[in-house]
């Protein structure tokens, strides 16, 4: 196969309201895991000035949490301005990172402590609801498996000829730290992004964590979540290339001794 | 009632003592818990029975500690007898065993003024209880431990809740430069004062990464900046309703020396002096030529030797005050530095480290010769590093000790680290240590124990 210069633009959504928890980390892993793979990377900031069409000439979108307040002028902007955009870009196999508040408004609608319900824009099948004030938000390290993401990964294999090291198989765990008053219930047949084995995920009840949908994955984790686990970042960025050239780019074995050392902190904090 | 609290006063002070004697724990805390289990109202009472009593009340999220040693030290060199909670003692236990401490065995307070350094869930709690304080400063509000103090909104929130609360008597003195803390005055009927610093130390133009209020708090539009000093502070304005501050006390007719480095320092200098001339009624000459002798807090900015070297411990403790850590550092003409920088994730520090990733790190490699990194989250922070110095190798040298590139150690064991970063500077270098709270205290332990392992 000839070799071709890849070349793939990163969508940040709503970088200076969206971004409470270090999301920052998550563009900084992908935009230098792109250098290392030898792809060329931009990173889009999306925000309430720019137009909307600019999410369609993403190919790959990260969008993290943030306060209340901010939400609330995102969830305007999304609803009236770029959800339309959103969706289409979801749906036609573009991958995507949403973390936290962002999971949230992709969903059917989030109701809010004191009973409000807040319309999402029901790109994934599920609904988050705040049980109230006197319930505690859930909050604090997580772990997950994520056997489900190594099935896409197997999918991807079955299209394209994927290096053997590609696959995410490194113990298979996830680590991150999660802070959320919100609940969220997944819709029937759908798939969650992982199985919590410490912490609370979803809901807290069901033992399942985030949501798997097309390329596109909301999540709980943030940490923030690439920067540790960074099969994952590979994963997004495989999958990019993937859906935008129809080709699978080479990984390389690299060097993760500082991630699984950080992983393993937390990872023997609880499960040992 | 009256008898009761006398008889509580002393059954604490003999626990207190015998906590001290015993060295079974901190006596900072433990006897404000007793007295108020004993008797919840004890607060509220003995504000009651010390009637002269002037409190003053110190929040924010960074600079209470230094802002509150800073006023006690400018009222004592103007013969003003205060006393203080001790620094970490700033919930409503170490505030009732501050009490305790200073209160006579007949349950008077003899001093004129008491300085409480608040935490920032606890002010409102201790409004409940201190109806009328004298004065109360509100420093700043970034984000800080997200995962115990909730978000930035909703701290303001609660704050401004309880300071309706208060009456025309209180002198609250607010940061103008802050948005959302400048905003807090807006309903009050207190007697309100703004501090700022002086639009030449605002040397940024640029929104920076680690904000939280640059929205207009009124009307929710982006504010405009005609100039940042750190963070969402600086010189803004709102096009579209309008809101700006005016007043801002900056102090810049006055040749202040400024004994300690970092622009958020002089917002607390700032602070204390404006609080110091306008509540006790004392003459700016009288304040100014005090400052430059003004000895910081442990981990803050104190210059401590630790085997034939010098150590300079800045506690660093969320983006904000880290990112004005690393500028005082660059800022400081000390030649030769190194740094150490540890990261723990204890209740104390917060349990979420993600905030690591909101600190420009890439703003120390350049001012440093060597870095070392450790505590409880080192291989997160060496993480953080790896991504912002370029295509540095690792190597995992033994269990204890990892490199990164030729001028990054990774020492996960904080003694060890310590040990390290001293044993190897040469005699003319200096090592900052920057240390989240926990790390702080640890270090302490170390320093003050003098020997290694």
């Amino acid at each position: 196969m000839k070799k071709i210069d890849y070349y793939l633009t990163i969508g940040w959504l709503y970088p200076d309201l969206m971004s409470t928890y270090g999301d920052r980390g998550n563009i900084i892993v992908l935009s230098k895991r792109c250098e290392e793979l030898g792809i060329k990377a931009d990173v889009k900031r999306i925000g309430l000035e720019q137009d909307k069409k600019e999410i369609l000439e993403s190919d790959i979108l990260f969008m993290g949490g943030a306060q209340d307040k901010q939400q609330e002028i995102v969830n305007k902007d999304l609803l009236e301005k770029k959800g339309n955009n959103l969706k289409s870009a979801i749906e036609n196999n573009v991958p995507g990172l949403f973390i936290c508040g962002a999971y949230q408004f992709l969903g059917r609608y989030y109701k809010t402590a004191d009973g409000m319900m807040i319309d999402g824009l029901s790109i994934f099948d599920l609904y988050t609801e705040n049980p109230g004030i006197h319930n505690n938000r859930l909050i604090g390290d997580i772990i997950v498996r994520i056997d489900d993401l190594r099935f896409k990964i197997n999918d991807l294999k079955k299209e394209g000829n994927i290096h053997k090291s590609n696959l995410i198989n490194h113990k298979s765990l996830l680590v991150g730290f999660e802070n959320h008053g919100g609940r969220t219930y997944l819709g029937k047949n759908i798939e969650p992004f992982a199985k919590v084995i410490h912490g609370y995920g979803n809901n807290g009840g069901d033992k399942t964590e985030g949501i798997f949908y097309k390329n596109a994955i909301g999540t709980y984790l943030h940490g923030p979540i690439l920067p540790k686990n960074w099969e994952l970042a590979d994963f997004l960025i495989q999958k990019a290339i993937f859906t935008k050239y129809n080709r699978v780019v080479e990984i390389k074995d690299e060097n993760h001794v500082l991630e699984d050392e950080a992983k393993q902190v937390i990872v023997r904090r609880y499960l040992s | 009632m009256k008898i009761t609290n006398v008889a509580i006063i002393i059954a604490c002070k003999i626990i207190s003592k015998a906590i001290t004697l015993f060295n079974i724990g901190s006596g900072s805390t433990w006897p404000g818990h007793i007295a108020l289990a004993l008797n919840k109202n004890f607060i509220k009472e003995q504000i009651e029975n010390n009637k002269k009593l002037k409190v003053i009340l110190i929040a924010g999220t960074n600079g209470k500690t230094t802002t509150a040693k800073l006023t006690q030290y400018l009222l004592e060199k103007n013969s003003i007898r205060v006393f203080q909670n001790e620094e970490g003692a700033n919930l409503l236990n170490g505030i009732t065993s501050t009490m305790i401490k200073y209160s006579n065995i007949f349950g008077q307070l003899t001093y004129e003024t008491a300085i409480f350094e608040v935490d920032e869930n606890s002010l409102p709690l201790i409004l409940k209880e201190i109806k009328h304080p004298a004065a109360i400063v509100i420093l700043n509000l970034f984000r800080d431990q997200l995962d115990r103090y909730g978000e930035v909104n909703t701290i303001a929130l609660k704050w401004e809740q309880s300071l309706s609360d208060l009456d025309k008597n209180t002198f609250l003195f607010l940061n103008g430069d802050d948005p959302q803390v400048y905003y807090l005055s807006k309903n009050l009927k207190t007697k309100n004062f703004f501090f700022g610093i002086d639009k030449s130390f605002m040397k940024k133009k640029d929104i920076p990464h680690d904000v939280d209020s640059i929205y207009c708090p009124k009307c929710s539009s982006k504010l405009v900046y005609n100039a940042i000093s750190y963070s969402h502070l600086g010189d803004y304005y709102c096009a579209k309703c309008g809101l700006k501050p005016d007043r801002i006390s900056t102090f810049s007719d006055l040749k202040i020396k400024y004994p300690l480095f970092g622009k958020y320092n002089i917002y607390n200098i700032n602070a204390a002096m404006l609080l110091v001339s306008t509540v006790f009624d004392i003459k700016f000459e009288k304040i100014e030529k005090y400052i430059e002798g003004f000895k910081p807090a442990f981990g803050r900015q104190e210059i401590v030797k630790f085997q034939g070297r010098n150590l300079i411990i800045l506690l660093s403790k969320n983006p904000t005050g880290f990112n004005q850590s690393i500028e005082a550092l660059s800022e400081s003409s000390i030649k030769n530095k190194n740094a150490l920088i540890v990261l723990n994730d204890r209740i104390p520090d917060g349990r979420d480290i993600s905030w690591i990733w909101d600190v420009d790190f890439e703003n120390i490699i350049e001012k440093v010769n060597k870095i070392y990194i450790s505590g409880d989250r080192t291989f997160d922070l060496a993480i953080r590093f790896k991504y912002i110095s370029g295509n540095l190798e690792t190597r995992k040298i033994n269990e204890d000790l990892y490199s990164l590139g030729s001028n990054i150690f990774v020492i996960p064991d904080l003694k060890n680290s310590v040990k390290i970063a001293t044993d190897r500077a040469a005699e003319n270098e200096t090592l900052f240590i920057l240390a989240t709270y926990s790390g702080m205290l640890d270090i302490r332990k170390i320093v003050n124990g003098k020997k290694l392992i």
